[in-house]
């Protein structure tokens, strides 16, 4: 578990250039990130911007009674902590480690400085903020009309999507948080799945064993943003498909012209 | 007036403009005369789109009154509101983080007139005036956060505090304590059926904060209305207010 993450691994900073890459470099600290750890609370300052290499980052809405939502995740595709680069100082979202594992981090007033003086960089950056963008909008769309059947098949392939394998560590407690819903609602989702042979769960460990069928029983929103993904971020559909060889065969983003 | 959308039409030359738009007024002298020559004055029409999702987008607009929905479809058909933008803001954020295509669609909601400015041009400022750079960076940090505010209040939130919400965000962007709405259209930028809205708007009428009939809302009782939304209204008035004010 504890391999020293590869840059190469987080498909934003694989897209720079060779020598911004190289730049960055020796900012960039490997840190390891375990399931349920909070990295930032909404409304705090922040400190780092991170890169998830094989862990995922959901952000979450906390509501004043305390109940929260996902608004949106983040793994290897992408970043966490947009706001230091952006000019913003505190997030409404809190920041949780939903899948453990390893990333990069990077002090917000380093990547700061980086980003007003890299125009590869600042692109990059930029356009996955127009990608996140996107992702927050469906969510949105997502909660408001869908089953918790069908979140939890998004929630399920979009986490995939951004793991080496078809397996989570995962509580069906921290399901609920993301979905917003109670937890009977995400047991009786999941033993739905289960019974469908679409996954198999057992004591806080799913496995998605049919990928195709999650595919047909998941509402639109999933693929609205894969492809709006694919679309913004050409190179995570690559690289996803070239990640994704020890799950078997997995049916490749669909580009879309615009 | 004509009950379709006429085409947005020119109006006046923008040297002659009052700068109602808080972006574009927030600029430093010469990047703001640089900004309004290279656009337009143009009418907003209500329920004219300005942006389909998928499509090119075509122009930016830093609305100076009048609002625009920001709207996600949903299974091609059903659609949700996802953001408000007025003159605090900026329709086509996109192309500033240098996508050119729009996700959602963009339709009038509050007619009005705004400073439109083609893409190329916008792209030639943008890279001209790293103060429109940075103000736009933090317009966008605004968005994001207002974004992650409402996919949280849609997902749990009453549809009367929702109601009051998008009744408050559209009253600061009217200029008038009047304003025009359609029932089907509440429905859709909520995400909730019709008769949702008849029964919150009904709470609403009958505690006095607002009069609506005949696809006119009139706000009565602002004060009233702010305590009957969620928080989710305050807050996105306090982030702009740190970020950008």
């Amino acid at each position: 578990m504890s391999v020293a993450p590869d840059l190469q691994d987080n498909q934003l900073l694989a897209a720079l250039p060779a020598e911004d890459l190289e730049h960055l470099q020796p900012l960039l600290e490997p840190v390891e990130l375990a399931l349920g750890e909070v990295l930032y609370e909404s409304g705090k300052r922040q400190a780092h911007v991170y890169f998830p290499t094989n862990s995922i980052v959901s952000l979450v809405y906390v509501m004043e009674n305390g109940a929260s939502a996902e608004v949106a995740i983040a793994g290897r595709e992408g970043l966490v902590g947009i706001s230091l680069f952006m000019g913003g100082d505190t997030t409404p979202s809190r920041a949780l480690v939903q899948s453990a594992g390893s990333g990069f981090r990077i002090k917000g007033s380093l990547l700061r400085k980086e980003f007003d003086r890299g125009v590869a960089l600042r692109q990059l950056l930029l356009r996955y903020t127009q990608a996140l963008l996107t992702q927050m909008a469906q969510t949105a769309v997502c909660n408001r009309h869908h089953t918790v059947d069908q979140q939890l098949c998004r929630w399920l392939l979009m986490s995939i999507d951004r793991l080496p394998s078809n397996k989570l560590v995962m509580t069906q407690e921290l399901i609920a948080n993301m979905l917003g819903v109670r937890r009977e609602g995400v047991t009786e989702a999941a033993g739905k799945l289960q019974k469908a042979g679409v996954i198999l769960y057992l004591r806080g460990r799913i496995e998605v064993i049919d990928r195709s069928k999650l595919e047909h029983m998941v509402c639109e929103c999933y693929e609205v943003v894969r492809d709006e993904y694919a679309r913004l971020l050409p190179w995570t559909a690559t690289a996803r498909g070239a990640l994704a060889m020890d799950s078997g065969p997995r049916s490749g983003p669909r580009t879309r012209e615009p | 007036m004509s009950l379709l959308p006429r085409r947005t039409s020119v109006v006046v030359a923008p040297a002659t403009l009052p700068i109602n738009n808080r972006l574009v007024a927030a600029l430093p002298r010469a990047e703001r005369a640089r900004l309004l020559a290279s656009g337009k004055l143009v009418e907003l029409v209500f329920a004219e789109v300005l942006y389909e999702p998928g499509a090119r987008i075509r122009h930016v607009y830093f609305p100076l009154d009048g609002f625009i929905s920001d709207i996600a479809a949903v299974d091609g058909r059903a659609a949700l509101e996802v953001g408000l933008i007025g003159r605090e803001g900026m329709c086509g954020i996109a192309v500033a983080l240098g996508v050119d295509v729009s996700a959602n669609r963009a339709m009038v909601q509050g007619m009005g007139s705004a400073l439109r400015i083609g893409v190329d041009a916008f792209r030639r400022e943008l890279q001209r005036s790293p103060a429109l750079q940075r103000l736009l960076g933090r317009y966008a940090f605004v968005l994001l956060t207002q974004l992650a505010q409402t996919a949280g209040c849609i997902a749990s939130h009453v549809v009367e505090q929702r109601l009051a919400r998008w009744l408050l965000m559209s009253h600061d962007r009217a200029d008038d304590d009047t304003f025009s709405i359609t029932h089907a259209f509440l429905a859709d930028m909520l995400g909730v059926r019709r008769v949702g809205v008849t029964q919150a708007a009904g709470t609403l009428q009958k505690r006095g904060l607002i009069r609506y009939a005949r696809g006119r809302v009139h706000i009565s009782n602002r004060r009233g209305l702010e305590a009957a939304a969620c928080r989710c209204y305050g807050t996105d008035c306090d982030t702009w207010q740190r970020v950008l004010g």
